[in-house]
């Protein structure tokens, strides 16, 4: 797979530099390309280096981090932005994912838990390329794996219940998901069921625990743990801030 | 006429003790009206006597009704000078800089109040009524001009500099005045003067003296100073150990970075103070962020949680559960040198099917003799308890009455000893979700 290219934005050099040495990006299948401190220096570094991923601060000087990707977006359709905010205030939030963006994830950054936002940004890119891929005879196996999992969420899932449905070695399949989606099953497994997970608590009414069942956790308190880690707050705080704040 | 005098008078003495008995700041524009409404009542006194008297010229002894009048018209003098004197002061005050003119108005006071006391009294007798004439009176008219106009000078000259409502103010108040004066020359028989200087500090004390709006201000005054040396802006406060935790975790450091982190949950969730309610799952995080770095800095001491997951969204006061467990910690588990455990349970309860219960059990060396008896009572009577008191216990209070306003009577805290030693904290709260 093609290495993505990442464009820092933010005016502390610190928080750069914690970015460039901290995380390991090269497990991510990254490449930190640039980086700049203002809104004006990061419009400049999207032209000439026209990055995949742009990680960006919202209080940034001269351009603030909405205007850039505002004013970038024309350009720059495929750009992927992340803002990275110390505010933690709706309403940045909500003008930043009417931007379509890719994802807003709050100061303290902690760099261990930053490659799931990485990881979920590939697999929605992959879903985005396999939605606009013309459903072919000869489909690519990860396609039909992937798409198994998508109708089989709820039930027990492993590279080995993979393996004997596509006759496949599990180590094959584990390695198809690096090749092809850049994420290891499990990430991509834990991505998915979030996702779907996610779906449930905002749009039924479900409690907790059937939501957890139906995203393929048995138990709620295993699913409680896995929610709180990828998204920061439990799933009863999800439903909540997202239906609260409409 | 009398009767008008003493309505008037009674305005004036109601005022007045509204005025002295209301906390307040004491500017000099304060004490010049302390002064207005003292010298008011004294010459509205003086007023009442003379329109008694002026009206029985054959029968009041000359000598009494000649000292009467001098009073009279001496503290009118005395009154439209004070009313320059508020003015000019309120000037001062916006402006910064005093008016050229106020050394003329102290020495025409002088001459004035000299002019009153040593010439002569007459009395004009008419079918409608008897009053003062002459060149007595002459001075009062010619002190009421001339301050009136330097009043009417000083609000032109500083139309900019004053606030819209003193502007108000001080035009409604001359304006009265000035057409109190004018219908009082042109009928000498009236004898209004009284009304239109209770008219003129009535105006002043309902727009700048009131007692509530300088109340308010001194309130906002004391609030606004409490406020900032609270305020420390949180977002530099985080910001700041923010980059203090990357340096760490650049040069290496780990442990620190991950205490950095935590500490900047803490703060993190506890900027949210101003919210009265909030979820058990957010109170939790404060919580947990908490108890990790004290459990860091004492390696000895254990923190467990049982809580039901089923839970989670139940609303609770804020910051309700730190303070009880700062508590055990500091009045418990300090006296065995931090060793020890803290449980923090929340569970439902059988028999109450609108209620939930958090148990914070404290492995501590338990109540000082007497103490517990004492905490209970203080529960118990919290309302009686002043919120600012000093001492301990002051966050369990605060804890219980908050719980007390936002939940209701029903809930609360109360403390009970544990068999194998240390105690519980029983928080009974309501079984309530967010509701939009």
């Amino acid at each position: 797979m093609r290495k993505l290219r990442v464009l820092l934005v933010d005016d502390e050099i610190m928080i750069r530099e914690g970015f460039k040495k901290l995380f390991d990006w090269e497990a991510h299948g990254c490449v930190v390309a640039g980086e700049a401190a203002d809104g004006m220096e990061a419009l400049a570094k999207i032209d000439t280096l026209n990055p995949d991923i742009v990680i960006m601060d919202i209080n940034i000087p001269i351009v603030n981090g909405l205007k850039v990707i505002k004013m970038s977006r024309i350009k720059h359709p495929d750009t992927a932005f992340i803002i990275v905010s110390g505010y933690d205030d709706f309403s940045y939030c909500r003008e930043a994912l009417r931007l379509k963006i890719t994802d807003y994830i709050l100061k303290p950054v902690n760099y261990e838990e930053f490659g799931t936002c990485i990881d979920n940004l590939k697999i929605s890119m992959y879903q985005e390329n396999v939605s606009q891929e013309p459903e072919a005879q000869d489909e690519r196996i990860i396609n039909s794996i992937t798409r198994f999992m998508q109708e089989h969420l709820a039930e027990e899932m492993s590279l080995s219940v993979l393996s004997e449905e596509f006759h496949m070695n599990p180590q094959y399949i584990s390695q198809l998901f690096k090749n092809e989606i850049g994420v290891g099953f499990l990430a991509y497994l834990t991505s998915i069921r979030m996702e779907k997970a996610k779906k449930l608590l905002l749009s039924t009414s479900l409690s907790i625990g059937e939501v957890a069942e139906q995203s393929g956790y048995g138990d709620y308190r295993v699913f409680t743990k896995v929610f709180k880690k990828s998204e920061g707050i439990t799933p009863s705080q999800y439903r909540r801030d997202f239906l609260w704040r409409e | 006429m009398l009767r008008m005098e003493i309505a008037l008078l009674l305005v004036i003495a109601f005022i007045a003790c509204m005025y002295f008995s209301a906390e307040r700041k004491r500017t000099q524009l304060n004490k010049v009206f302390s002064v207005l409404l003292i010298t008011v009542l004294v010459h509205l006194i003086f007023d009442g006597i003379t329109v008694y008297t002026v009206a029985r010229l054959d029968t009041v002894p000359e000598l009494l009704n000649e000292i009467a009048h001098r009073l009279f018209i001496g503290t009118l003098v005395l009154i439209v000078y004070l009313f320059y004197k508020y003015i000019s002061v309120l000037v001062a005050e916006e402006s910064g800089k005093h008016w050229y003119l106020d050394r003329a108005a102290n020495i025409f006071l002088v001459l004035a109040e000299i002019g009153v006391a040593i010439l002569p009294v007459h009395y004009a007798v008419t079918p409608l009524g008897n009053y003062s004439d002459g060149i007595h009176v002459v001075v009062c008219y010619a002190s009421v001009t001339f301050y009136l106009l330097m009043c009417a000078a000083l609000l032109v000259f500083n139309w900019k500099q004053l606030q819209r409502k003193e502007r108000l103010a001080v035009g409604v108040a001359l304006i009265i005045q000035c057409s109190v004066s004018l219908l009082q020359s042109l009928n000498p028989t009236w004898l209004i003067s009284g009304a239109g200087i209770t008219l003129m500090t009535l105006s002043f004390y309902l727009t700048l003296e009131n007692p509530d709006i300088l109340r308010a201000e001194l309130t906002e005054q004391k609030m606004s100073m409490k406020y900032l040396k609270s305020q420390v802006n949180p977002h530099f406060l985080y910001n700041t150990l923010d980059t203090i935790r990357i340096q760490a975790q650049l040069n290496g450091d780990k442990e620190v970075s991950d205490l950095l982190m935590r500490l900047v949950d803490f703060f993190r969730h506890s900027v949210k103070v101003n919210m009265p309610m909030v979820a058990l799952d957010d109170e939790m995080e404060l919580l947990e962020a908490y108890m990790d770095l004290m459990c860091y800095r004492y390696p000895e001491l254990k923190c467990e949680y049982d809580i039901d997951p089923e839970l989670g969204g139940v609303m609770v006061p804020n910051f309700i559960l730190q303070p009880i467990v700062e508590n055990s910690l500091l009045h418990g588990l300090k006296n065995k040198g931090y060793r020890g455990e803290v449980n923090i349970i929340a569970r439902k309860l059988a028999e109450h099917e609108d209620k939930m219960e958090i148990l914070i059990v404290d492995t501590g060396s338990g109540f000082a003799e007497g103490k517990k008896e004492k905490i209970d009572s203080m529960l118990r009577t919290y309302a009686r308890y002043e919120a600012d008191m000093d001492g301990n216990s002051i966050g369990v209070l605060n804890v219980q009455k908050r719980i007390k306003l936002l939940c209701g009577k029903a809930c609360g805290l109360n403390y009970t000893e544990n068999p194998g030693g240390g105690v519980t904290a029983h928080l009974l709260l309501p079984l309530k979700e967010e509701t939009r």
